[in-house]
Parts: structure tokens; C-alpha cells; sequence
């Protein structure tokens, strides 16, 4: 064995082992950095809650948010719902690599919002290690709504406010998935009896099944959902007969396409309102009943400035 | 019998320590010509050792440490096309051939080819291309330029990106050793 050894150093080419020798110093020269996940998600939401993504530095992100009207309401009459639209539109820029800051407005309940997303922690491997990417977004929304109801509506109490911390992780370079503690409030309720702050936790995760394509799902449980009255039964009920029920919570399910600066995200959920205080405390369809919305969020990016 | 074997190799890494040259900031830049775009991208983090003694060299590319003129090209490049969460470099491994040619002691610029095994998204291809060597008080460099198509490499190219993507890239590398 120890002959063989010798015979084949001795004939062994000297300058494949030294090759060898190179790549190995190179690669542990290599070994000591530390290497950030990226692209944990394709776009910056996965469909109503945010995802840990932000534009780069220096990008200028434009959004559409769609969500048609119900599958459940007049399906032939109504077009599948696409007679009746719910539009969001965003336009965002991200000064620093780790914060993202924007304004949005909303037809539903005409409301304008500034939102802030910014980087706290970042999932890496290597000299330092973190298994998590952590992303916090803050907004505030003003509902302009014309509403005569005889309730004064001062400026303060027309504002809502939502907050969320995106705790994402990339498992694999297919599948990665999310946890998002959020906070909502709104200064001024339906009823006096509902919680003006309420707390869900979102969970969402997402497949890669080409380069360019990967489907999501996301489910929004609030903890201490409102009521709203419930008229389905009986729409001619009087006040004070009318039962209430829960709000239900937001379950999507998508498919994201990307196509160079461009991401379209297809997908049906039960939620109609589109900016995040409507989606998740005030969605009273379920998809047990078929009340279904199709949606697309597209989004575009402009690189203004390096 | 055993105690000189370990000697003799030991002897032989320490002579061939001495002998090489290394960088830690060599530049790769690649250029991709299509219809619709041009896509350029730059590496200032690129390890490189060489041999003296044989004209033996290798190099180490971080994919992650190509700057693009946009991020989300950057983000592309990575996630889409190099799978750099799976494949984090790209090296090659071989030598320069008629090294034995060069005079390591007067100022001079070689013609000479290099040769050897390029990996790339997991792909090993053998290379066979021209580079320049030069000579200067005593200090290497080296300059190649070169070009590599993306199918050797199994990096895919959907239809819909055939007119922003070349599946010739265009490579330029530069390393001065010290």
C-alpha cells in the first residue's frame, strides 16, 4: 500500500497537486465571509401582507392593486366579479438599501396612506449567522370617506394605523415562508363595543416552481376579530333583531410572475378591501360560501438613481 | 519510511509557499450584448493564487459580488440565472501553457494561452484561451478576455429573455499579483 503510495506521488504530474493546493487555499480564504440570503420572495408583498423584500437602493417602485368583486355575487351577470373593482395604487422609493418609504391611496373608504418599510436583520450563513430576515412596516391611513351618518369625524379620528414585523426565512432556494405579527388600529370603530386594536398573525409561504414563477398562500388569523351585523339571512331584519358575526380572516392563494422589471401576482382571496387595515379586520366573505375575489397586485420598478 | 515521505511533502509545501503570488481584489467583468439590452457586470472581489515555480494558477469568483447598473438586474443574475445560493462561485483551475518560456527578472509582455477547467453554476467545461502575461519590476499580471456561452454552463435562458439575454457573454479578467 505504502509502495503504491510512493510510486504514484513519485509519477503523479507536480503540478496537479499544486493546482489542487490553489483551490483549496483559495477556498478557505473564501470560507471566512458571510453570505446574506436575497430574494426571499419575488415581490414586496406577497399578496396582503408584506414580505421582507425591499426595492434596492435607488428604485423607484410604482404598484397597482386589484381585487374584483365576489365570485358568489351574480358569478354571469357580474362577469365573475370583474364588473366591480377595488383599486390601490402605491408609488415608493427606498433612499437606502434598508429603507423603503411611500404614499398609497385606496377607493375603498377613499383613503390615503405614507407607509415605511425598513431592514432590521438579514438571514445569512457563514462568519455571521442569523436564521431569520426581520423587516418592520409602519403606515397610516386617512379615510376620506363622505360618510352622513351624524358622527363627528375629526382628522384624528379618520386615521388607522397598521404595523407589521416580517420574520421571513428562506429554507431552500424554492420554498420560503414567513410569520408576520401585526398591530392594527383604528382611532374610530363600527361600534362602540369593537377593539380599535387588534392583533394578527399572519403566516405565509411561497413555492418556486420555475425561475420566473412561484405560488404563495397567506392566512391572517386575528386574534380578537370585530362583528359586523349580518343581514344575509334576512335582509329586512330589523335593528334590533340583526345577528352579528365575525369578521372573517384573509386566506390568498397566488401565483407570482416575474418578467424582467416587472411583477405580476395573480391570485384569489377573500379579502376585497385592499389597503391593509380593510383586508385583514374587515373582510366578511368567507371562501366556505364561495365569496372570492379575484386580484393582481403588478408592480414596476425604476432605477432613478445609483 | 513514513516520517520521510511526511518530510518530503512537508519540505515540498513550504518550497512552494515561497513561490506564490496571490491576489484577494482580482477583477472580473462580464458584457452581455442582446437586441433590446446590454447587461454589464463587475467583480472586484475575485481571489486569484499563482505559481511561479510552473505557471500553475487558479482563481475563486464570488457570484454574489458582481455589481450590476440595477439591482434588480443583480437580483436576477443570482436568484434566475446563476442559482448563487446553490452555487456561490465560480473557479477555474489549470495552468499557463510555455510558462517555462517567461523570464521572471526583465520587464516583458507574454502572448501565451492558459488552459485548464472552468466551473461555473455547477458546470465544469475545459477552457483553452489566450492571455496576456506581464512583467514588471519584478511583479505579475495577468489579462484575458474571453468568451464563455451560457448553455456549456446550464445556465438557462427562457424564450422570453432571449432578446435581453446573450448566451455569448464576453469575460474580461485582470489579476496583479503581489
Amino acid at each position: 500500500m505504502l509502495k503504491r503510495f510512493l510510486v504514484l506521488a513519485a509519477f503523479a504530474p507536480l503540478s496537479l497537486w499544486s493546482q489542487e493546493d490553489l483551490m483549496a487555499e483559495l477556498e478557505q480564504a473564501d470560507a471566512n465571509k458571510t453570505e446574506y440570503a436575497f430574494a426571499t420572495w419575488k415581490g414586496t408583498k406577497v399578496v396582503n401582507l408584506q414580505t421582507n423584500e425591499l426595492p434596492g437602493k435607488g428604485v423607484l417602485q410604482y404598484t397597482i392593486l386589484h381585487r374584483f368583486g365576489a365570485f358568489n355575487d351574480d358569478f354571469f351577470y357580474n362577469f365573475m366579479g370583474l364588473d366591480n373593482a377595488q383599486v390601490r395604487l402605491t408609488l415608493d422609493y427606498s433612499p437606502t438599501s434598508w429603507l423603503n418609504v411611500g404614499l398609497g391611496h385606496t377607493g375603498f373608504r377613499k383613503t390615503y396612506d405614507v407607509f415605511a418599510k425598513y431592514r432590521l436583520l438579514r438571514q445569512s450563513k457563514g462568519a455571521r449567522n442569523m436564521p431569520v430576515s426581520v423587516t418592520g412596516f409602519s403606515s397610516a391611513y386617512y379615510s376620506a370617506n363622505r360618510v352622513d351618518d351624524g358622527v363627528d369625524r375629526t382628522f384624528g379620528r379618520r386615521m388607522s394605523y397598521v404595523h407589521e414585523l416580517v420574520i421571513a426565512r428562506k429554507f431552500s432556494q424554492k420554498f420560503s415562508a414567513q410569520i408576520v405579527p401585526t398591530l392594527i388600529h383604528s382611532n374610530l370603530t363600527n361600534r362602540a363595543a369593537d377593539n380599535n386594536t387588534q392583533i394578527a398573525v399572519g403566516i405565509a409561504a411561497r413555492y418556486k416552481i420555475t425561475p420566473m414563477h412561484a405560488i404563495t398562500v397567506e392566512y391572517v388569523p386575528v386574534l380578537n376579530p370585530n362583528q359586523y351585523p349580518d343581514l344575509s339571512a334576512d335582509p329586512l331584519a330589523l335593528p334590533m333583531n340583526v345577528p352579528f358575526s365575525n369578521f372573517t380572516n384573509a386566506l390568498s392563494l397566488g401565483i407570482d410572475i416575474e418578467t424582467g422589471g416587472h411583477v405580476f401576482q395573480l391570485f384569489v382571496t377573500n379579502a376585497r378591501g385592499v389597503a391593509e387595515p380593510y383586508a385583514f379586520t374587515q373582510t366578511d366573505g368567507s371562501w366556505l360560501d364561495g365569496d372570492l375575489h379575484f386580484g393582481f397586485n403588478i408592480s414596476r420598478v425604476f432605477t432613478v438613481s445609483n | 519510511m513514513k516520517k520521510l515521505v511526511l518530510l518530503l511533502f512537508l519540505g515540498a509545501s513550504f518550497m512552494s509557499q515561497a513561490q506564490k503570488v496571490s491576489t484577494r481584489s482580482g477583477f472580473v467583468k462580464f458584457f452581455s450584448d442582446a437586441p433590446v439590452e446590454d447587461i454589464t457586470a463587475e467583480n472586484n472581489q475575485v481571489s486569484s493564487i499563482l505559481n511561479l515555480e510552473d505557471g500553475s494558477f487558479a482563481f475563486l469568483v464570488p457570484i454574489k459580488a458582481f455589481q450590476f447598473e440595477k439591482a434588480l438586474m443583480q437580483e436576477h443574475f443570482n436568484e434566475n440565472y446563476m442559482e448563487s445560493g446553490k452555487y456561490s462561485s465560480a473557479s477555474f483551475k489549470g495552468s499557463i501553457v510555455d510558462y517555462a518560456k517567461i523570464d521572471l527578472s526583465k520587464d516583458a509582455k507574454y502572448s501565451l494561452q492558459f488552459k485548464g477547467t472552468m466551473t461555473i453554476h455547477g458546470k465544469s467545461q475545459e477552457v483553452n484561451e489566450k492571455v496576456t502575461l506581464i512583467v514588471k519590476g519584478g511583479k505579475v499580471s495577468v489579462q484575458a478576455e474571453f468568451l464563455l456561452k451560457c448553455s456549456d454552463y446550464g445556465i438557462e435562458i427562457p424564450t422570453a429573455k432571449k432578446d435581453n439575454i446573450s448566451n455569448e457573454i464576453s469575460v474580461t479578467v485582470k489579476f496583479e499579483y503581489a
